[in-house]
């Protein structure tokens, strides 16, 4: 199997990929027993002031429906959707804040997810390997075992505890950072982006210190595992020196499973985000799930999945077709 | 063969848990998880080890229900995806063509599909019939995918050593290649892959509490929290009602970080390395 | 040279902090803090921050309704009574039926762009009711089309406006009840300039109100308001009486409660919305500026209009037998659901209907008698007229702090826990129990109870919920709780297939105008036990033919008269001996204040309004309170 093969049938499995998870997308939420519509007719009934009765009711019901699309049968709904997904990358109105487009949601909230998580994965990835790495492959020295315990307990502290006793002592204790999230709108100047960086430093720094522990871990295991193996003593009985030995024997083979781990981290980064952006009030694609989730606006939800979808498949990919290039040992056949 | 320190550490905490929790609550004849049977918020005295909480529970007990019911659900669910997970990955990062491909598709759409919205739209489909065994389902269900791919690329990467093709003239076949001399090299991820996902349980088994999917009136380590987070324990000065369930959950897995390292360190002794 | 560049970074970062810090006296936003009134968002974030068109669904939280704009009439919150807005006087009706009514508009009422408001921004926006019929999403168009047959201009300053039925509450309709009006007039000069109404989103209105939208987050997490320069001219200019009002007011989200309540003790902003009682407790220990509604337990206003109680579908057994309902009522041990999940900080009501200082005297105080000699048919009497007292002394057990001298603070009395006649109930319809002391059905099935409660978008609801399944439980009562999120909660509270009993807050009565919530528990809107058509009316969904009667009477009468009133109590006890509904408390509504840049909130010896920041009593609040100048 040539290269060019090798490519086509990577990206024809991502299609696949893509298809399988936007059809579970679309099946799902259609099972959810919650309802747009019910939702706010329940929000302004609950309302003290406004009762309504029941012609305003069956009134209102009625045209949100219609305005909504949300007649006709499930398969057309289906056939219809599929198609303006891939075809114009369109997921319709909101149903909780019609008549506003489903991806003008997705395109405000995508940048602030993608940057914030973006950037706490790498760098907790590259951090917690670089630690892993010199832990495992000096596994005896005393200072190799306290970076291991430390991430021993770093990774089973539950996210939302983590980031919470980090608020108190930056925030709170040490208030050298903001407790909640605000962003100035406005064109993008340097002071807006001063004040950006400065409003994302405390999500970002909970987020590599949770990803932080398992990257250790991780690293550790494997480097120790690989500087066990034959061509390392055989390169240590030639008198590498051991730094080299350390990157460019060790570190190389025990990258490889942790470069697919970071390329698949990227989908529980979403579910990360909803977490952190919850906690933060960050603007993100997890917000806006959990409020789809919420008042039951599929269409939203639909969306917000779909992108996250999108995004961990691509990144998949990517990793794929770079693979060969890192592990020179798969040949193509 | 002999036991190093790390191994007997991390076995006798293991071993503390387990039956601690299992063998207290045969003491003990009142139910931790119903409201206001103590005065809430009491200190630590010699009837409370830990105090009571805002809901007039007492917290030392609910805690060892909660480590009893969190070990029976983590490594429970752990079995399972670690040998769904290695029988996967091995068998398509060894075998290839469509085999992998196929498989290497169903788990790319479970992991690229993000778990969280999944599993509160099927929370919200199996509503109140929720029971421990469809909980440990769907955390199977989540599971598995990341740990088969990692195993996968391993096997990859390792098939292409040379003692497989050694072992394959010498006319092994491939259920031999892959169990006697691929296994034996993922063993040690798959080790920590099986704490990593008794972790993962625990935290999402959490996470689950928090969206209502999972039962927070059954003490778990999740459902602890859930509570504790609720009636806001840090900033009201409940501070046992959080520390408690984190220390145990912390300590829980260091036990079994270091009987899965001491064990690693043991074989690759026995191996004739290091 | 590569330390030095980490160091220059960390320096930098750490400048850029405490610059940030430095300048306490500035908001997030950039407003003088001392001229800034912060509101707590009441729904956290919104999807829909540039929709300010009030002839669609809009950001109904952000101020819009009572900083940005004026109704025909509002209501005084302290004591329940209408009085005119932009209404020049209350309607004047023109007919003995009560079905015509002229409305006079105030003169010298001008927009914010400074055009005056005039008869023709009413027509107009009746106009623009009649074409949105079915293309809008507000839910005000339903509702005022199924009411108004007809209006006129008849001058600038006066229109007359016909109703389909007989209107008792027009000034509420047409004006506010308690949270906002469905009736929202819109400029003229604006909207008819716009070629779609239902998609023009008015981002930046010209507003009536004295405040216009000066700033919002994109992302819908907070909102700035700033003071007109005429707003003595506005629509509520005249409320204030010393001629100050705050420059700025700020609608922002502090995050969820373990991050809010540390903002808050840091005077980051001044009004919280439902804080959950233990928090606010420890946040007046770090922060003395951090106030209660009242320095007494219950600390805080329990005028809200609506309450918690127990919805049911009464149609499905066994849920259909009174002693059913009365057995879930026995085994419900209030005293310790309320320790446990709102640190006993409520007011407990047994009748279906809020016990606030406006309904006691005349829907309470009268049936206290009734309730004492109250016989169910074993001849059991279900009425505990000591148990506030009786709560006050469990309070005093456990060490609480500023018991109020009046137990009644707590509510008149509630139903006694008596799980064991509770049983004897449930014994007499045929339920045994089995070895476990678990309730069977008589078909000698365990009895799986289902219970609906909100999920951790309503954490007080929520706690309340698990408490109360809690007590359930240890009567023998088998509970399976379901949280779930908002729209499936609308869902279950609207449709008998899938309701079996949860926790509802939508039994809601202020004013003594009971209609506002029972003018549709009438037989025609009951549906079948397991129907899956969501129902419109009724929301008990309780065929009571005497109920009935007593509502279809109601609605013919003036709802200020005695007689009105006393139809009004026949329901209550109607409600009460079906136990049709059991009512449980007052919302407590937690609104701590943080007092260190802004005094003269609503407090129990200053009561001038209840102290919500999501209902027309903001307009009060922010014309009575003043700088601290700190």
């Amino acid at each position: 199997m040539g290269l060019i093969q090798y490519i086509v049938s990577r990206v024809g499995a991502y299609l696949i990929v893509l298809f399988v998870g936007v059809t579970i997308t679309f099946f799902l939420p259609r099972l959810m027993p919650s309802d747009p519509i019910e939702g706010y007719i329940a929000q302004m009934q609950n309302q003290a002031g406004q009762s309504m009765n029941p012609e305003t009711i069956e009134e209102l019901r009625t045209s949100m429906r219609k305005l909504y699309g949300l007649e006709g049968s499930i398969v057309d709904q289906y056939v219809d959707y599929i198609k303006r997904v891939f075809i114009s990358f369109d997921f319709g109105p909101s149903l909780a804040s019609y008549p506003k487009p489903v991806s003008e949601f997705i395109f405000t909230a995508l940048p602030w997810t993608l940057g914030l998580l973006g950037t706490a994965l790498v760098v907790s990835w590259l951090i917690g390997n670089i630690i892993g790495l010199v832990a495992g492959f000096y596994h005896n020295s005393r200072w190799a075992t306290l970076l291991e315990i430390f991430g021993v307990i770093l990774y089973p502290i539950p996210y939302y505890i983590l980031a919470l006793v980090l608020i108190l002592l930056f925030a709170y204790i040490w208030p050298i950072f903001p407790l909640s999230t605000t962003i100035l709108p406005g064109p993008i100047t340097w002071e807006k982006i001063n004040s950006i960086i400065y409003n994302s430093f405390l999500p970002a720094l909970t987020l590599v210190l949770a990803g932080f522990g398992w990257n250790i871990l991780g690293m550790k295991a494997l480097s120790f595992a690989n500087k066990e193996e034959g061509y390392v003593t055989f390169a240590r009985l030639k008198g590498t020196p051991s730094r080299t030995i350390m990157f460019s024997y060790v570190f190389r083979n025990s990258i490889l499973p942790q470069i697919t781990a970071l390329a698949l981290s990227i989908g529980g980064v979403f579910n990360g985000a909803l977490l952190t952006e919850i906690l933060f009030s960050y603007p993100g694609l997890g917000l806006l799930m959990r409020t789809a989730i919420g008042s039951g606006d599929f269409n939203l939800l639909y969306g917000t999945i779909i992108m996250s979808i999108v995004s961990v498949a691509t990144a998949a990919l990517i990793i794929d077709l770079v693979y060969p290039l890192l592990d020179p040992r798969i040949r193509f056949r | 063969m002999k036991m190093n320190f790390r191994l007997k550490l991390g076995i006798f905490i293991l071993a503390f848990f387990t039956l601690g929790s299992l063998i207290l609550p045969l003491f003990n004849d009142v139910d931790p998880s119903q409201q206001g049977t103590y005065f809430k918020n009491l200190p630590i005295s010699g009837d409370h080890l830990l105090g009571t909480n805002t809901q007039g529970q007492d917290i030392f007990w609910y805690l060892v229900y909660s480590v009893r019911n969190s070990l029976i659900l983590g490594v429970g669910v752990s079995i399972f995806t670690t040998l769904i997970s290695a029988v996967l990955g091995l068998s398509a990062g060894y075998i290839g063509g469509w085999y992998d491909r196929i498989i290497m598709i169903l788990t790319d759409s479970v992991i690229a599909i993000p778990s969280f919205p999944i599993l509160i739209v099927l929370g919200t489909l199996v509503r109140g019939n929720t029971n421990f065994f469809i909980l440990g389902l769907i955390l199977v269900i989540f599971g598995w995918a990341w740990g088969a791919r990692t195993v996968r690329s391993m096997a990859l990467s390792i098939r292409e050593h040379e003692f497989i093709n050694t072992s394959r003239f010498s006319g092994s076949n491939t259920v031999e290649i892959i169990f006697q001399e691929i296994f034996p090299y993922v063993f040690a991820y798959m080790v920590v892959g099986f704490i990593n996902s008794i972790l993962f349980v625990i935290n999402t088994e959490a996470a689950l509490a928090v969206i209502g999917l999972s039962k927070v009136e059954i003490p778990t380590l999740g459902s602890i929290i859930f509570w504790a987070l609720n009636y806001n324990a840090m900033f009201i000065g409940q501070y046992m009602w959080i520390v408690a369930p984190v220390v145990a959950t912390v300590v829980l897995f260091l036990g079994l970080f270091l009987t899965s390292t001491g064990y690693n360190q043991m074989f690759a002794t026995r191996r004739g390395h290091a | 040279m590569k330390k030095s560049f980490l160091f220059t970074v960390v320096l930098a970062l750490l400048l850029v902090s405490v610059g940030l810090v430095s300048a306490q006296e500035m908001t997030d936003v950039g407003t003088p803090r001392n001229e800034t009134l912060i509101f707590q968002t009441f729904d956290r974030q919104t999807q829909t921050p540039d929709q300010h068109n009030p002839l669609m669904n809009f950001a109904i939280w952000r101020g819009f309704r009572e900083l940005g704009w004026g109704f025909l009439w509002e209501t005084d919150t302290g004591t329940g009574e209408s009085y005119p807005e932009l209404a020049a006087e209350m309607p004047i009706p023109l007919n003995d039926e009560f079905t015509s009514f002229e409305v006079r508009l105030k003169q010298g009422v001008y927009w914010s762009d400074g055009e005056e408001f005039t008869a023709d921004d009413v027509i107009f926006t009746l106009d623009a009711y009649r074409e949105l019929q079915g293309t809008s999403t507000w839910f005000g168009v339903a509702r005022i089309n199924a009411y108004v047959s007809d209006y006129e201009k008849i001058d600038d300053y006066t229109v007359r406006i016909d109703t389909i039925n007989p209107a008792y509450d027009f000034s509420t309709v047409l004006g506010v009840y308690t949270w906002g009006s469905a009736f929202i007039i819109v400029p003229e000069h604006i909207f008819s300039q716009v070629d779609n109404l239902a998609e023009f989103r008015n981002t930046y209105p010209v507003t009536i109100g004295p405040y216009t939208v000066k700033e919002f987050d994109p992302n819908g997490f907070w909102q700035l308001w700033e003071l007109r320069e005429d707003w003595e001219r506005s629509a509520w200019g005249f409320l204030d009486e010393d001629g100050y009002m705050p420059q700025y007011i700020l609608y922002k989200d502090y995050g969820p409660e373990e991050t809010r309540s540390l903002s808050f003790v840091q005077n980051a902003y001044d009004v919280d919305t439902f804080m959950s009682p233990d928090s606010i407790k420890a946040a007046q220990a770090r922060n003395e500026y951090i106030t209660t509604f009242s320095p007494d337990m219950p600390y805080h206003n329990m005028d809200d209009a609506c309450g918690y109680g127990v919805l049911m579908n009464l149609q499905r057994a066994p849920l259909d037998l009174p002693e059913v309902r009365w057995a879930l009522a026995l085994s419900l041990d209030l005293a310790n659901v309320g320790i446990n999940s709102v640190n006993g900080e409520f007011v407990a009501s047994p009748l279906p209907m809020v016990d606030t200082q406006i309904l006691r005297p005349i829907y309470f105080e009268p049936l206290i008698s009734w309730l004492e000699e109250l016989t169910l048919a074993d001849g059991y009497q279900p009425y505990n007229a000591n148990w506030s007292a009786e709560f006050v002394d469990t309070l005093g057990q456990m060490g609480a702090q500023d018991l109020p001298e009046d137990p009644m603070n707590f509510g008149i009395g509630w139903w006694k826990y008596d799980p064991e006649e509770a049983g004897n109930l449930l014994s007499s319809v045929g339920f045994t129990q089995n070895a476990d002391g678990i309730w069977q059905l008589p078909s000698g099935e365990v009895w799986d109870l289902e219970f609906v409660i909100p999920g951790d978008w309503n954490k007080v609801m929520q706690r309340v919920g698990f408490s109360i399944a809690d007590s359930w439980r240890r009567a023998g009562i088998q509970v399976n709780v379901i949280q779930v999120d908002n729209a499936e909660f609308g869902v279950v509270q609207n449709t008998n297939a899938e309701r079996v009993t949860m926790l509802n807050w939508t039994n809601c009565i202020f004013t003594p105008n009971y209609l506002n919530s029972w003018n549709n528990v009438e037989l025609e809107y009951v549906n079948d036990a397991d129907a899956t058509d969501t129902n419109s009316g009724n929301q008990y969904q309780w065929s009571n033919a005497t109920v009935d009667q007593l509502v279809k009477d109601a609605k013919q009468i003036e709802t200020t008269t005695e007689e009105f009133r006393q139809i009004g109590r026949e329901i209550i006890q109607q409600f009460v001996t079906d136990m049709a509904y059991i009512n449980i408390m007052n919302i407590p509504t937690t609104i701590p204040t943080n007092e260190y840049y802004w005094t003269g909130f609503p407090k129990r010896d200053n009561y001038y309004a209840v102290p919500y920041s999501w209902w027309s009593s903001v307009k009060e609040i922010v014309a009575n309170i003043e700088p601290t100048g700190r």
